[in-house]
């Protein structure tokens, strides 16, 4: 076995066996399913299950057809009680048996004009089961075909000229994936980039790097650590991906929309091609701090200068949705920290120039190359001088 | 074919420079002292031996030519800078350490418990670095220099941190490797140490080799025409004594040039006085070492 993969193997078991990383990523999932059950739980004790009542005055429920569906254990449906008329309809709601009741008046055909009397509004699910039964029986005697169109609404797809990418109008949370994924990527690139840095800056601050560097070569060392992290960043992402699909194969059971989630293909390349050599670019930058600096805190607080400009496209997330090809968001798309989140949210919304995205990524693959050339010559400058701080000239001045 | 060859390699910092036209050769299976006062260049030397940094001029050869990666895993360094791993268990950090050296696992399991035994560390193989004591971790480090069985060994400062059972411990490992064939480099400022160990040295001085060659021959090349003298006699006016001073229970004699020692002996025993030990003054190390430093700081003064 080469040294590098001595090297690759000791920097990923360090991290993937460590009560610590098993921990950091655990909790990420776990704190998504703690805070799910703890909705669905505040939902269903929360939720007013007593009946509603209805006052038929129209007869347009006379004979009343049944909405299909049994509801699930959020979308609970309740039970529906007619009265004959308002004042018993009144009598049970003063006495808590009806959460509230509607008043369907003799005109309401005509007039369209319905009420709905209770002390608290009831639940907005249940106002809509009430409306739906009511539509359904408006349209008894339409046609099924046109019953049904009618009941579903209208629903708009807009589409690329190539068809590749399509967006519905009810499709919100296909455009939530793009900023999902870029915030989870970014986390794990941060994350493993941050043990990079800590693996280099350990080394000088344990003075191992001495015993190191005369017993393996400095590209083979650096090269180890590198793959080693990086691969502890895969592994976290992988363990969140199985985790993810995990919850969409147990949700679908229970939330509709999940069905609709589709991903492209298209897009999944453009995120790799992009988040790739960021990933390699952010670790080069990382292990560079690390090489300089002496202190692992202080490498910590260096590299917040790193991922402040990652994490600025977000802050201009309505800007580049409302217009993906304006000037701010081709100008961030340029510049290399900002250049990757840009890319994935620009992508979600609109189908992005070819020579715009190669010369993007041309920028992101010579910022990588660039960062590690800097790192290595930091590493090199840096390894032995403990307790002493590079300073930039020295970093980008003659090599000594 | 000397093991190593260092041949007038000159290194400067920006404007210090650290090391100037030294040179020295080290035989296979001797204990070479490289020493100096603090901030002379010893450290930059080694680095520059084992190819950490480039020598900005000079030749420098290592096991029969030039450093390479494979040659890395027949050397054992101790640097001054100590230090391991202090997250991980002793046993682990030992075995890492062995396996960059080309050692296979079973091997270096097999080497790293005879050494624990042997340093009496074996019951504390699964304790984190950092919960051991200096002494430990000293100890640590040293198998890690020699766990893989080098044939050049390189130590700085290795008594730094031992107590006196455990320098007396590597005193006779050293001796042991030596035995064995293997060549040392020892880089120290403690003088009595090399004249216990070291077959043959260097002085460094502000970078520059001011004192070259065997141990014999370089007391030889500073003795001086002073005796030792113990007797419970009073000592009467010798011909040919300058001065005399009290000296650790004895009295030192300062002769006259070309005054001999024999001459002195035979004014004692013409004078009839008891003496219980006579002896040629032979300087020590740490006075050569003071007064070639010294001479040299006269010499820029």
């Amino acid at each position: 076995m080469s040294k590098l993969w001595k090297v690759f193997k000791y920097e990923y078991t360090r991290h993937v066996f460590r009560k610590r990383f098993i921990f950091a990523v655990l909790s990420i999932p776990l704190f998504f399913g703690v805070l799910m059950a703890i909705s669905i739980l505040a939902t269903v004790i929360q939720a007013d299950t007593r009946p509603l009542g209805y006052v038929d005055q129209s007869g347009v429920l006379a004979n009343q057809r049944p909405i299909s569906g049994e509801g699930s254990l959020i979308n609970r449906s309740v039970e529906l009680i007619p009265y004959p008329g308002e004042a018993e309809a009144r009598a049970a709601l003063e006495d808590e048996t009806i959460q509230g009741y509607y008043l369907l008046p003799p005109d309401y055909l005509e007039t369209a004009h319905g009420k709905l009397v209770s002390f608290k509004e009831p639940d907005q699910r249940m106002q809509n089961q009430f409306n739906e039964i009511l539509r359904v029986n408006l349209l008894a005697g339409q046609s099924p075909d046109v019953a049904k169109r009618v009941l579903e609404g209208s629903s708009l797809v807009i589409q690329t000229p190539d068809g590749k990418r399509q967006m519905a109008e009810d499709d919100w949370f296909n455009a939530l994936i793009p900023i999902f994924a870029g915030v989870l990527f970014m986390t794990v690139v941060f994350t493993s980039g941050g043990y990079l840095m800590q693996a280099v800056v350990e080394e000088k601050e344990n003075r191992t790097m001495e015993i190191i560097v005369t017993s393996v070569s400095a590209d083979e060392l650096m090269a180890g650590k590198v793959l080693g992290n990086l691969s502890v960043g895969l592994t976290q992402l992988l363990i969140w991906v199985i985790f993810i699909i995990l919850a969409m194969a147990i949700g679908r059971n229970y939330v509709d929309w999940i069905d609709r989630i589709h991903f492209s293909w298209d897009y999944l390349i453009l995120m790799l091609g992009a988040l790739l050599p960021t990933f390699v670019m952010i670790a080069g930058l990382m292990a560079a701090v690390g090489a300089t600096v002496t202190e692992s805190r202080e490498a910590q607080q260096i590299s917040g200068i790193f991922s402040l400009p990652v994490m600025i496209p977000y802050w201009f997330t309505y800007p580049i949705m409302s217009n993906p090809s304006g000037p701010l968001a081709v100008g961030l798309s340029f510049f290399p920290l900002t250049s990757p989140v840009t890319l994935t949210l620009r992508a979600a919304f609109t189908p992005i120039p070819a020579w715009q995205l190669a010369l993007n990524i041309a920028v992101l693959v010579v910022c990588a190359i660039g960062s590690i050339w800097l790192a290595a010559r930091a590493f090199r400058l840096g390894m032995l001088s403990y307790g002493k701080k590079i300073t930039l000239r020295e970093l980008f001045g003659r090599v000594s | 074919m000397p093991t190593v060859e260092i041949d007038q390699i000159t290194k400067t910092f920006g404007s210090q420079r650290a090391v100037d036209q030294v040179s020295f050769e080290v035989e296979k299976g001797e204990i070479f002292g490289l020493l100096g006062p603090n901030g002379a260049g010893k450290t930059t030397t080694i680095r520059i031996l084992l190819d950490i940094f480039k020598p900005d001029s000079g030749r420098v050869s290592v096991l029969g030519g030039p450093m390479s990666e494979e040659k890395k895993d027949r050397i054992g360094y101790l640097p001054e800078e100590r230090g391991l791993y202090q997250d991980i268990t002793l046993d682990r950090c030992l075995t890492y350490l062995a396996s960059l050296k080309g050692m296979s696992t079973q091997e270096a399991s097999r080497r790293i418990n005879l050494y624990l035994e042997r340093f009496g560390l074996a019951e504390h193989r699964h304790k984190k670095l950092k919960e051991m004591s200096k002494g430990m971790q000293q100890k640590a480090q040293l198998i890690a220099t020699l766990v893989h069985e080098p044939v050049l060994v390189i130590i700085d400062e290795p008594f730094n941190a031992l107590d006196p059972v455990n320098t007396q411990m590597v005193k006779d490992l050293l001796r042991e490797q030596r035995e064995r064939g293997v060549t040392i480099v020892m880089c120290t400022h403690q003088m009595h140490q090399v004249e216990e160990l070291c077959d043959r040295l260097v002085l460094i001085d502000r970078g520059k080799s001011v004192l070259y060659g065997s141990l014999e021959e370089i007391r030889h090349r500073f003795a001086v025409q002073d005796v030792l003298v113990r007797t419970e006699d009073h000592l009467p006016a010798l011909a040919g004594v300058l001065r005399s001073e009290p000296h650790n229970g004895s009295t030192r004699l300062y002769l006259a040039p070309g005054t001999q020692p024999q001459d002195v002996l035979r004014g004692l025993v013409e004078s009839n006085i008891q003496v219980d030990q006579f002896e040629i003054a032979t300087p020590s190390l740490d006075e050569i070492f003071i007064k070639v430093v010294q001479q040299g700081e006269g010499a820029k003064a």
